[in-house]
């Protein structure tokens, strides 16, 4: 993606890492996806992806602890057609590309061994359009795009 | 996000969601979902109004779902959008909790 034709299309999104925080990511999508008349399916892929990332990186990546904070840009360029969201955060290291990450979140064979709330990066890797990760000096990076279609 | 139950013929207990099954919205249903779930033996989850569903909405779905077939009794999943399946399937629920998308179809499944 070129740097210079990059359209920031939302103001940021700075969350704190507590769950309840979460609350105010649905006002943040609907409201970019009313202004930019983004499809139904679209929207609910977006919001998805971005609730599952963000709830990982406060259950996981914080361990639940508060006042840390995470941030969402969503920007664009004409050229790709696609939306794109950057989520960073300042938690230990963690690639949900990895391979190691899929291997901790087997398909399950019974409803026994089927783990209440642990899908979130079968999710994300179903319904974002495209993901890219960076490690960043003390934190993580992830990408998410979603394309727009005509 | 909205509860609904309904008892239907054959001791089958409908529960009817409606609104974005997102982390605000199981958050309002779980400990209805567990009440019902701990009383039924028949369940029929209809998830017609279901505009969203997460990883915790999908916990809403499974735990009470697990209590209901751990009491040797049946759950079934009725009608969900396309969005909807998408998330159950790939999430590997739709391979161990049935989802019909046919009334009569998902009442048989429970007898």
């Amino acid at each position: 993606m070129s740097e210079a034709n990059t359209v920031k299309l939302q103001p940021r999104l700075t969350l704190q890492s507590q769950i309840d925080d979460l609350a105010r990511l649905w006002p943040w999508t609907e409201a970019l996806a009313a202004e930019y008349s983004i499809p139904a399916d679209t929207q609910f892929a977006i919001q998805l992806c971005l609730e599952e990332t963000l709830s990982n990186i406060i259950r996981h990546g914080y361990q639940g602890q508060p006042n840390h904070t995470i941030t969402v840009d969503c920007t664009a360029t004409a050229e790709t057609r696609e939306l794109v969201f950057t989520i960073e955060d300042n938690a230990p290291a963690f690639d949900p590309l990895a391979p190691s990450a899929m291997q901790d979140a087997p398909a399950p064979k019974s409803i026994d061994q089927l783990q209440a709330g642990g899908q979130g990066i079968r999710l994300l890797r179903k319904f974002a359009g495209s993901l890219a990760y960076q490690r960043l000096p003390g934190g993580n990076r992830l990408t998410i795009g979603f394309a727009l279609q005509r | 996000m909205q509860i609904f139950t309904e008892e239907l013929a054959g001791d089958v207990t409908k529960v009817a969601l409606d609104g974005r099954m997102d982390i605000e919205g199981a958050a309002a249903v779980d400990l209805k979902m567990n009440i019902i779930a701990g009383s039924s033996k028949k369940l029929l989850i209809d998830l017609q109004k279901v505009s969203f569903l997460g990883s915790m909405g999908l916990r809403s779905i499974v735990l009470p779902a697990r209590a209901v077939n751990g009491r040797g009794g049946k759950v079934v999943l009725f009608a969900p959008t396309d969005m909807v399946a998408a998330v159950l399937k790939t999430s590997g629920i739709d391979a161990l909790v049935p989802v019909h998308n046919d009334l009569d179809a998902a009442l048989a499944a429970l007898q």
